[in-house]
């Protein structure tokens, strides 16, 4: 293992989607305690450069690890399956339909100030991304079928920006 | 027992210990090193060894190793204030002769 | 004779090799600093017995200066040359500045920062940063007696890079050996986390003279870990001293006030803020240079009314931390309470209100910055504790961006991100035989480049001449434990890679330091020179210490040749050490740096096998659990 290593193998931790994430967590700081430049502050300079690259190596393992939409894209991306994020966003029509009403709904509740309504969309749409997230641990822990699991991170990179869109609704009702 | 601690040096002791929130007492001892041959050792105490003689001095348990007592008989630890500085100070009879600042000394 | 302080077991110093380390809370109206003695942290005094030092600076013509107290006294009289809450300005422009119609300076536009013209001449405030510094550092070795390794620097934790590049700036020409840059409520929670044992997420408020921040922490099992922070770099307690003067004026319909007049009426308003803090009623009496007196009256109710409007403006920080960390007002713990301006009753009980429990004020708001920042630095100077390790996890409070087409701003490294981190981005050329290209740094939320703060504009001279598209030149973003940035880049396609280091414009280089030194020293240039062959050789002696340590108890990771090469380089740093060539020196020192760089992955490698080693496998396999 060394700093090119992939994140999984950072934490010494197996290759699959299902994750134990409080292991990851306290896998983490295991390792940050080791390599944190806090440790290295009275020491030389190369060494206080190593230390900063480790650390900030296991911070970005850590952030990639930590959220299954990241964790999922990593995962293709290490079995050779480019997500083609943006060159590639063709979408299935009743998919695309069903976005538009989503965001239909969620302007409407922001329009209206309907901060309720808003919470309730944020709960179905974490409900329907926890599905999707389900489907793609199947896909890539047990039947290693790489194409559908694309399939289902595309659809959810959609689903995770509207996420953040009501999101940003509640924030700006807050305000 | 022949080493004894003064009347601010077991205040400022217990002060820290409480503080610490741990330890048994206060362990004072010497060590090879240093410009001028010997060392002090003042530290806390989490743990006994076989070879320490314990005491207490004003309340204050006081652990010292065998090996030490004798260059530590009748010596005096003190608290100090010196301008804006402040610690402990060793009084110590034994002394011959010590480096400029009394990190380190000679018996 | 030396005053001795009590170790931890089996921690006793070899004589003269104590490390002196400390903790300064540079604050934009008053400063301290802070030490580890016998185990607990302390906040050193000055002789009069008095821990805090104003952060006032007055320059004489002479360029002697005045630092603290004494020049406190003389602000109204010698306003123009009597710097107050320097802080503000740190890292900031002229339109940067809030209120610069009230300041008494003659304020000089300088490219990224602001200067000022004193009698002494003109000073950056980096400079008069560094006299509070100074001040603090001379008070330091003489309570501690002796040399400091190092010191660790508070900064607001909502600091941008400009601002926190000043205040390291500050920090070297003062001459300190900056172990760390800290966040100021992190600072806070170490004090009152490791105080308190505290386990959960906690909140910091944490409103200053001149600042306001609020992190939201994770603390587990000696983790301090911060989730989100925000906060206002131009909000603190002069603002609440600037609604009174405002209010005095309207209310006794003054004409505009002299330099003096104007600054002994803060003085008076600052007096009432903080008798309003345990009374109902503040009078303001003040005779001014027309011989006509102002006398009014302030009550509690009035005053609340008339800050009302600065106060919840430190509310929307709290609600979008709050939202950043995915979290809500119930989720906290406690909420520690930091910096003078929360003695006001009016922010104790907004923030009561807010989190509905009671805010936690059991250490000296004054002091609890200053007091972590010393533990913080005894820790990192690799003094032994009584209280087991910890590890801190701090983020960078503001996004990092880059300006695309249409002053547009693409986000690079999302604000909250844990530091260090980098972050790598690619560019290509769109010109046929493209030889440069510029690129524009910013840091802010927003979405336009003009509403952002610039930070850095470079160039990237040297591109391979190629077709459009054809040359990959990649930028790599880091950020390091400081929070502070830096840019290199460098073409891939060609065998030719071209790597620099860009530090943003507004830092100051090596040189410029340098000369401010030799300005503000008498035989600069000796002393100067002096100094820097002294330190090369420290650093000499302490790495060739460190290596060999490193042999000592890892030899086996390297092979014969490997050990011989770095036994060689040990020995030609020895010889330079003896020698007073500082080039010498660093040269051999980067030698043996290069020497020993596999060593030193391999050890590390080593240290995270043996942490992860002894876990079991079928802990891992468990189910998802987001």
């Amino acid at each position: 293992m060394d700093l090119t290593a992939d994140f999984f193998s950072l934490f010494e931790l197996p290759k699959t989607f299902r994750l134990n994430v409080s292991e990851l967590d306290s896998r983490f700081r295991d390792v940050q305690a080791q390599v944190h430049p806090d440790r290295f502050a009275h020491a030389s300079e190369s060494e206080r450069r190593m230390s900063m690259q480790w650390a900030t190596r296991a911070n970005e393992a850590y952030q990639t690890l930590k959220k299954p939409l990241e964790r999922a894209r990593y995962l293709l991306e290490l079995a050779g399956h480019d997500i083609q994020a943006e060159s590639n966003t063709a979408m299935p029509l009743d998919f695309l339909v069903e976005q538009m009403e989503w965001r239909e709904a969620v302007m409407e509740a922001r329009i209206g100030g309907d901060h309720h309504e808003l919470e309730r969309l944020y709960l179905r749409l974490r409900g329907d991304m926890d599905a999707h997230y389900a489907a793609i641990g199947e896909l890539l822990d047990d039947s290693h079928d790489y194409a559908q699991a694309t399939d289902q991170v595309r659809r959810l990179m959609f689903l995770d920006k509207l996420l953040h869109e009501i999101d940003d609704a509640l924030a700006s009702l807050d305000d | 027992m022949a080493i004894t601690l003064s009347d601010k040096a077991a205040t400022h002791v217990a002060n820290f210990l409480t503080k610490r929130g741990k330890g048994l007492g206060l362990r004072l001892g010497v060590r090879t090193s240093g410009c001028s041959g010997m060392a002090y050792k003042l530290e806390f105490v989490d743990e006994v060894n076989e070879d320490d003689v314990i005491f207490e001095a004003k309340g204050v348990k006081v652990i010292v190793d065998a090996k030490s007592m004798p260059y530590l008989e009748g010596m005096e630890l003190d608290f100090a204030r010196e301008g804006l500085n402040e610690g402990f100070k060793f009084n110590n009879p034994n002394v011959k002769d010590q480096c400029g600042c009394g990190e380190s000394f000679n018996v | 004779m030396a005053l001795f302080q009590i170790a931890e077991p089996g921690e006793s110093a070899a004589p003269h090799e104590h490390k002196l380390a400390i903790g300064i809370d540079l604050g934009t109206t008053n400063s301290l600093v802070a030490t580890v003695r016998s185990g607990i942290a302390v906040c050193l005094a000055d002789e009069q017995g008095r821990p805090l030092l104003p952060s006032v600076v007055r320059y004489h013509a002479d360029s002697t200066t005045e630092v603290g107290y004494d020049a406190q006294r003389q602000q109204a009289v010698d306003p123009k040359n009597t710097i107050v809450s320097v802080k503000r300005f740190m890292g900031r422009g002229l339109r940067d500045i809030a209120h610069v119609e009230s300041m008494p300076y003659d304020f000089i536009e300088a490219p990224g920062m602001v200067k000022l013209k004193t009698h002494a001449g003109i000073k950056s405030p980096v400079e008069v940063s560094a006299e509070v510094l100074k001040s603090l550092k001379a008070r330091a070795e003489h309570a501690l007696g002796g040399e400091l390794v190092g010191a660790v620097i508070t900064v607001p934790a909502y600091f941008d890079d400009a601002q926190r590049q000043a205040t390291k700036d500050a920090a070297r020409l003062a001459g300190l050996n900056v172990l760390r840059l800290l966040n100021e409520p992190t600072a806070a929670a170490i004090a009152y986390g490791l105080d308190n044992g505290a386990e959960g997420v906690y909140a910091v408020y944490d409103l200053g003279g001149g600042t306001f921040d609020i992190s939201i922490l994770k603390l587990t099992k000696g983790v301090f870990e911060v989730m989100s922070t925000g906060g206002d770099s131009a909000l603190g307690g002069d603002d609440f001293d600037h609604r009174i003067y405002c209010w005095v004026i309207e209310q006794a319909k003054l004409q505009p006030l002299s330099p003096e007049d104007s600054r002994r009426l803060m003085m008076r308003c600052r007096e009432a803020k903080e008798f309003l803090s345990k009374n109902p009623e503040a009078p303001i009496m003040l005779r001014v240079d027309s011989g006509e007196m102002i006398e009014v009256k302030l009550d509690v109710a009035t005053f609340t009314n008339i800050t009302q409007t600065l106060i919840s403006k430190t509310m929307q920080p709290v609600k979008k931390a709050l939202r950043d960390a995915g979290l809500r007002a119930d989720d906290i713990k406690g909420v520690v309470m930091v910096g003078g301006s929360t003695r006001m009753p009016q922010v104790q009980k907004a923030v009561g209100d807010f989190f509905r429990q009671e805010p936690l004020t059991n250490l000296d708001p004054d002091k609890v910055v200053a007091l972590g920042a010393a533990t913080q630095a005894n820790l990192l100077a690799g003094n032994k504790t009584g209280k087991d390790d910890w590890l801190l996890l701090d983020v960078i409070p503001l996004s990092l961006g880059l300006e695309t087409m249409g002053g547009l701003t693409e986000k690079v490294i999302p604000r909250n991100s844990t530091i260090p981190t980098a972050r790598a981005q690619e560019f290509t050329t769109y010109k046929d035989g493209q030889t440069a290209m510029a690129i524009h740094v910013v840091q802010g939320e927003r979405e336009m480049i003009a509403d952002c703060r610039s930070l850095a504009r470079f160039e990237l001279r040297g591109i391979p001449a190629m077709v459009a598209g054809a040359a990959r030149i990649r930028v790599t973003f880091q950020v390091d434990a400081d929070g502070l940035l830096s840019v290199s880049a460098r073409e891939q396609t060609t065998g030719v890679e071209s790597s620099i280091t860009v530090k943003p414009s507004y830092g100051l280089s090596d040189d410029e330091i340098a000369g401010m030194l030799k300005d503000s020293m008498e035989h600069a240039k000796d002393d100067a020179m002096a100094r820097a062959l002294r330190e090369a050789q420290v650093e000499g002696e302490r790495m060739i210490e460190a290596t060999e340590a490193a042999l000592a108890e890892d030899a086996h990771l390297l092979n014969e040749t490997e050990i011989a090469r770095i036994k060689a380089t040990i020995a030609k740093l020895h010889a330079t050490i003896a020698g007073d060539n500082r080039r010498l020196i660093n040269i051999a020192m980067d030698d043996l740096g290069f020497e020993t760089q596999a060593f030193a992955h391999r050890r590390m490698d080593q240290s995270i096998k043996k942490v992860l080693s002894g876990r079991k496998v079928d802990d891992i396999r468990m189910g998802e659990e987001e």
